[in-house]
């Protein structure tokens, strides 16, 4: 220290024992160390942000790609010959006095698979399913407004019998989805049938590409159970509807719709027609030994119930619901325009004759 | 040096104050009005924590970053305009004697405060990474699974796409943006655009062609000035206790190569150097090197030329880290992750969301909009009809000011995209006026709307008052009209006959500017009106069906030019 020092700042150097410490330079190690540790913290904020910039401000509004649902259908491994709808009647004479409504359903619906071709030609070993039923609302099923438990729980149980290694049952309904799977019986079934109960859950649902009529791109989906499935079998009832007239298997897929789904009854007829291009499932099961006649899609009386005693099952799901609603719920045929929508868009073709089984068990 | 640094001050207040008023139809032409706030690096960092991006000209906030961890935070008493404005409240509210000065000036330990506040907010806009963390077991699994690549690098490539694929999911609706409270910058805009500026109209007439007001502005006014006279007590309260932008800064002059030191043998402790220190950073011991603001005046005041700014002084003589107790990051870590979610679900967001919630034209979708918008209020600023306010708690809290549309104020103007130009972290997306319009490439896509127009029928003169009027039919902007009129004749209470046209909306063609609702006469509670629904940003928010999505609409997003 060259200049003059104070009588603090001598007593100050002496105190540090004659060496100032800052005149201490630092050393070359000391160097590298602390402009290497800026350096590195620097060059990883900086390659950080070149790694995430976004210079556009896209990033934010870029869509994810288009995703589609799969084909669950096997049509194309049936022989031609095989019929696309059978329809079995029960008759009330040859059933066992005591015989359960599911006992019943697992009879008619194997003895149209049997018409098809037997089950082992839609279910193989290992396959994931998903069966889905419509239980939009919490009611009775007695009230046949919704899928009947017994013919849910034995679909499941075919499907298990015939190897499947998961089945699930799912849906999204318009009332509470805990409240539904309880009050129509539908979910107790399901799980004593031995099938997995999926009940939709915000993170379950997903951007799915249709590119329809009315879903021109994508909508939000409740996609995670057929994600990895294998194969999808819809068993619906059979009801009167107020705005489309009818509800059967097409109308069943409205339960995939993320919300907000409202908005399709401006075009309720277009939606079901979009089904015909989202969905193709592996079969449709229209369970027809109860009908909802009139103040569909709710019902509410049983008065509005007729007894059918018939389930109709097929491969194409326009077929079974165009013999439905002539059939079943007697109703013109040509009301039901989405019907004559996907027969043009060639999802499906109308029922005939020729194509189609009828049997009685 | 300290002249130097004035010289700076001045240069730096004067710039923004210049860019705030030039926020302007009139004056902004090409100036980047936005760079203090795509400076200021809490809003590059936070939003990149938000949105995993860093969006166009945030870079700014990396380059400050540099400058602070080579200089220490020279930002916050040489360029940040509200730290500036505190040096000179501080200033003129200064009547203390020297004794007093040094007292006020010494580091109190609730200085460091503002690290929890910091740590609060970026833990919400980080909140993502919980669900993300408990999701990515599962995802990692798929990603393994349907990775068919080369073998060696497998396990690698399925960890990172594993955490990258559940980031993405939990990205929405897992975080949130709240820095905007109290970074300086957007807190100093704020509170210019909503509060200084419209009061320094009516004192001048000098500043908009027609007064304005903004809703609640008194509050953010309140706030900003009572940090600002704060200043008269304790100087840089705000800087030094509460300002998470100084708090991040403060963490990062860790690394800083540059700082002040004391010479131990020329000091006599006679504590003059604190006399006019800013920060509160302890000059006159072992530096507190976060809490330093570079101002120099310790160097100036040191009647021994004991302090000196110097590259790589010795380690043992500066307090390197913030004096934070880890219990207290804790507490103020774990309110981050509580509150969010708290607030985030206390409704009035997203299923009982606002019909006041009309956002301006380019905005993305709400959760996004809260992840992105730092409550700026620029937007606010620029746009010439006063109708973008700062909101209370229509957006819920924590879309406390953000940007929202009362169209009793004014009006979506057709041809004006200016929010979504000046908006610094694209809450609202840059927009052309092709692509607010439809027109052109995006002809497919249709206009942006922001809500829709409703009737109400019982307060309109042709529908309930036999009066004529259809002013609302004249103004509605679009082509062609989304208002349109169905004539009627009717028989008068007199028993003449009348001649009415009674307007009605097209819901299609209605983009939900609200001039409709602004020029109607009954004035203090329009019968036509317009709500948040229809607004094309979102698609849980959409009306009809027939406007729901565009194939061509996801496909064509580059818009600017």
């Amino acid at each position: 220290m060259s200049e003059k020092l104070t009588a603090k700042q001598i007593s100050n150097l002496q105190k540090f024992g004659g060496v100032n410490p800052a005149d201490e330079t630092f050393s070359r190690r000391d160097f590298a160390k602390r402009v290497g540790a800026t350096g590195a913290v620097l060059t990883g904020a900086v390659a950080t942000g070149v790694a995430i910039t976004d210079p556009w401000g896209m990033q934010g509004v870029k869509p994810p790609p288009p995703v589609k649902l799969g084909n669950y259908s096997v049509r194309d491994e049936l022989p031609a010959s095989a019929p696309s709808v059978v329809v079995v009647h029960s008759n009330p004479e040859s059933q066992p006095p005591s015989e359960s409504g599911e006992n019943q359903a697992q009879r008619m619906i194997e003895a149209a698979l049997k018409a098809m071709g037997g089950i082992d030609k839609f279910i193989k070993r290992g396959d994931i399913v998903v069966v889905k039923p419509n239980v939009a609302f919490d009611k009775n099923p007695d009230l046949a407004a919704t899928s009947q438990p017994d013919s849910v729980a034995a679909v499941v149980k075919m499907c298990l019998a015939a190897g499947a290694r998961e089945v699930r049952v799912c849906d999204n309904p318009i009332n509470n989805p805990e409240s539904c799977f309880f009050k129509t019986k539908v979910g107790d079934a399901a799980l004593r049938a031995g099938a997995k109960l999926i009940l939709p859950q915000e993170s379950y649902f997903e951007d799915l590409y249709i590119g329809g009529e009315t879903i021109t791109n994508t909508w939000r989906m409740f996609y995670k159970p057929f994600k990895d499935a294998t194969k999808v079998i819809g068993v619906s009832p059979v009801k009167d509807h107020n705005l489309c007239k009818a509800t059967v298997t097409m109308k069943n897929w409205y339960g995939l719709l993320g919300n907000p789904r409202n908005q399709f009854h401006q075009n309720i007829h277009g939606i079901i027609t979009d089904f015909g291009l989202m969905m193709k499932p592996t079969l449709v099961i229209a369970d027809g030994r109860k009908l909802l006649m009139r103040n569909g899609p709710t019902g509410g009386s049983l008065n509005d119930v007729k007894r059918g005693d018939t389930m109709v099952v097929g491969t194409d799901q326009v077929a079974v619901d165009s013999w439905c609603v002539s059939k079943l719920l007697e109703k013109q045929r040509h009301e039901i325009v989405y019907l004559d929508k996907s027969i043009a868009k060639g999802y499906g073709a109308d029922w005939r004759p020729q194509w189609t089984n009828e049997i009685t068990v | 040096m300290v002249q130097i640094r004035r010289a700076y001050e001045v240069l730096f207040l004067g710039l923004f104050l210049f860019f705030l008023l030039v926020t302007d139809l009139r004056y902004l032409k090409g100036w980047p009005v936005s760079i203090f706030l795509e400076a200021t690096p809490l809003v590059a960092v936070s939003t990149a924590l938000t949105t995993h991006t860093i969006y166009r000209n945030l870079w700014w906030g990396v380059f400050i970053l540099g400058v602070t961890m080579m200089f220490g935070r020279v930002w916050c008493n040489w360029m940040c305009p509200f730290g500036i404005l505190h040096h000179f409240f501080g200033y003129i509210g200064n009547r203390k004697n020297t004794k007093q000065l040094i007292e006020v000036n010494r580091y109190r330990w609730w200085y460091s405060i503002k690290y929890y506040i910091l740590i609060a907010m970026l833990v919400m806009a980080g909140a993502w990474i919980i669900p993300t963390l408990i999701a990515t077991p599962g995802e990692v699994v798929t990603a393994w699974n349907t990775d068919d690549g080369s073998v060696a690098t497998r396990p690698v490539r399925a960890l990172a796409n594993g955490f990258a694929a559940a980031a993405e999911r939990y990205k929405e609706g897992g975080s949130n943006l709240q820095i905007g409270l109290l970074d300086p910058i957007a807190l100093t805009v704020r509170s210019m655009t909503t509060s200084v500026l419209p009061v320094a109209h009516v004192a001048t007439e000098s500043i908009y062609t027609e007064p304005r007001e903004y809703w609640y502005a008194w509050v953010v006014g309140l706030i900003f000035a009572g940090f600002l006279v704060a200043n008269w007590w304790i100087p840089r309260f705000f800087c030094r206790a509460v300002c998470p932008l100084g708090a991040l800064l403060g963490l990062l002059s860790r690394f800083s190569l540059w700082r002040i030191d004391r010479d131990p043998v020329r000091c006599t402790d006679c504590d003059l150097c604190l006399k006019n220190c800013e920060g509160a950073s302890d000059p006159h011991k072992d530096l507190r090197k976060s809490e330093c603001f570079v101002c120099l005046n310790c160097i100036e005041d040191c009647p021994h030329d004991a302090l000196t700014y110097r590259f790589l002084p010795r380690k043992a003589s500066e307090i390197t880290w913030p004096a934070v107790g880890r219990r207290q990051v804790l507490l103020a870590g774990i309110f981050g992750s509580l509150f969010f979610p708290m607030a985030k679900l206390s409704g009035g967001v997203k299923k009982n969301f606002s019909r006041y919630v009309i956002r301006p034209p380019g905005s993305v979708a709400e959760d996004e909009f809260l992840r992105r918008c730092i409550k700026c209020d620029q937007c606010i600023r620029v746009c010439p009809t006063n109708v973008l306010q700062p909101a209370l708690f229509e957006a819920g809290v924590l879309g406390l000011w953000t940007p929202i549309m009362i169209s009793k104020m004014g009006w979506c103007e057709l041809n004006c995209t200016l929010c979504s130009q000046v908006c610094p972290t694209g809450a609202i997306r840059e927009i052309s006026i092709a692509e607010k319009l439809g027109t052109g490439p995006f002809e497919s896509k249709g206009p942006i709307k922001t809500g829709t127009a409703f009737y109400n029928r019982g307060r309109c003169l042709p529908w309930s008052m036999d009066v004529d009027c259809v002013v609302c039919e004249e103004v509605c902007p679009t082509s062609p009209k989304a208002i349109f009129t169905r004539n009627i004749e009717i028989t008068d209470r007199w028993g003449k006959t009348l001649h009415l046209k009674r307007p009605y909306i097209d819901p299609e063609k209605c983009i939900g500017c609200g001039i409709c609702e602004h020029e109607c006469p009954v004035k203090d509670d329009p019968a036509v009106y317009v709500t948040a629904i229809g607004e094309t940003r979102d698609k849980s928010r959409s009306l009809l069906l027939s406007l729901v999505d565009d194939p061509a609409g996801s496909q064509d997003l580059v818009s600017i030019g």
